[in-house]
């Protein structure tokens, strides 16, 4: 495990790194206060630390109040180990952050077993963070294909709207329907259906970029977010994403299947005043066009808004990309 | 090693904090006689222009080093001076220099004592 060693006197210092090695840590060993902030607060700097008190630059309580602002990183546990023994400055150093306080002359045995405590703690704040971000991921994404769920995916087009109306930047938004996927179910069984899901799942993920959203909608269906995607550029990413369904059957446990995807789709810098929901219901017709119009093809929504009456006019379904 | 030198410096003690490494106990004491005259100026230096703060700040640093050495008297002799330097007792600063300078000079005297006994 790394641990930092600050101390500007280089006797101490030497002692100290010699005695850490002997028990297998890894010693970065630094001469001032402001180097060991530095160092702690490196995203992957030590999570351990024996800090002197008196040092130049920044002394030992104030590294523990410069690590303890940061609230972006893993915790660090910090040592004072200092020849101030008064009971006021014990409370000062514990006060500043600091988890641990030690005085000079150190017993060896007693350094190491301090320094396993600070180990444990840190394996436990491992552990609650692994826990949280477990729990955090539950609540966020589908269980059975890892995409965001359908909360996640509704709150993230809330913002990406807000966002494309606030800097017109266009955005496009796709529902995806799996043709037939009744069938699937109730031929092959839900297994079999799961496992359809989780390779469109996979498929829609890897072909969009790194910044667009894929969530699963319900059931079968799913919802997509183009960020930055111009009426230039749409009908192609739609192509891209209906090929990457239809062009390779999806291998099941029981063998490969075909699969193919309905979309509709609404690509605009121009939303208009109207409300998510109302959006998606125009996406939704978009949607029921393309099955109309015999599966696995893409059906854009168009409405027309104009300043004087945004919600006027009605959204029509028209045909852009061919089967 | 006599009693009275012994309470000078702990070898034992000092030996057991590091591990029985006496390579690393001969590289301390180089460390210590290479660093300390500078830190003793210093303090020196503090001592006679009366700077009380500068007094508590090298005697501290010199009694941190001092316990690691197990260097029990030299390091309470820091300790003092820290003391008067922390309370600005001004007037006493001069005798507890004086006092620190012969326990120093003791000590080191101990330590090349020292050298020689650890030598393989």
């Amino acid at each position: 495990m790394k641990i930092l060693i600050a101390d500007d006197d280089s006797l101490s210092r030497r002692l100290l790194e010699k005695t850490l090695q002997r028990a297998k840590y890894e010693v970065t060993a630094v001469e001032n206060g402001l180097s060991a902030a530095v160092q702690l607060c490196k995203i992957d700097g030590p999570r351990l630390a024996l800090l002197d008190w008196q040092m130049p630059e920044l002394d030992g309580p104030g590294v523990c109040r410069e690590v303890r602002k940061r609230k972006d990183q893993g915790y660090v546990y910090m040592i004072l180990l200092t020849s101030k023994a008064l009971k006021k400055d014990i409370v000062t150093g514990l006060g500043a952050g600091a988890d641990d306080y030690l005085t000079k002359p150190f017993d060896t045995e007693e350094l190491k077993a301090r320094l396993r405590t600070g180990q444990r703690i840190l394996e436990l704040e491992d552990k609650l963070v692994e826990a949280r971000e477990y729990m955090r991921f539950k609540a966020t994404h589908d269980s059975l294909t890892s995409l965001f769920n359908r909360g996640v995916i509704m709150e993230l087009l809330g913002r990406e709207i807000s966002r494309s109306r606030r800097e017109r930047i266009p955005t496009a938004i796709m529902l995806c329907d799996v043709d037939h996927f009744k069938k699937v179910n109730d031929t092959h069984g839900h297994l079999i259906g799961d496992e359809v899901l989780q390779e469109v799942a996979r498929r829609l993920l890897s072909s969009v970029r790194s910044y667009d959203y894929v969530g699963r909608y319900g059931g079968e269906e799913f919802l997509v977010i183009l960020n930055n995607c111009d009426a230039t550029a749409a009908p192609g990413r739609a192509e891209a994403l209906r090929k990457a369904i239809a062009d390779t059957p999806v291998n099941t446990t029981i063998g490969p299947f075909r699969v193919t995807l309905s979309t509709g789709m609404h690509q605009t810098d121009n939303w208009g005043f109207r409300t998510v929901e109302e959006l998606l219901h125009e996406v939704d017709a978009a949607l029921y066009a393309a099955k109309a119009a015999g599966r696995n093809c893409v059906k854009f929504a168009k409405s027309d808004i104009t300043a004087d009456d945004p919600r006027a006019l009605a959204t029509q379904a028209v045909e852009i990309v061919p089967r | 090693m006599n009693t009275a030198s012994a309470s000078i410096l702990d070898l034992e003690d000092l030996l057991n904090r590091v591990d029985d490494d006496r390579e690393l106990l001969a590289e301390l004491f180089l460390i210590f006689k290479t660093v300390f005259p500078a830190h003793l100026q210093r303090l020196s230096e503090a001592v006679n222009g009366e700077s009380a703060t500068q007094v508590e700040t090298e005697s501290h640093t010199l009694k941190g080093m001092l316990l690691n050495l197990s260097a029990p008297r030299a390091a309470a002799a820091a300790s003092e001076l820290e003391r008067l330097g922390r309370d600005h007792s001004i007037g006493s600063m001069k005798v507890a220099f004086a006092g620190f300078q012969a326990e120093a000079e003791a000590l080191l005297s101990q330590m090349d004592e020292c050298v020689i006994e650890l030598r393989p």
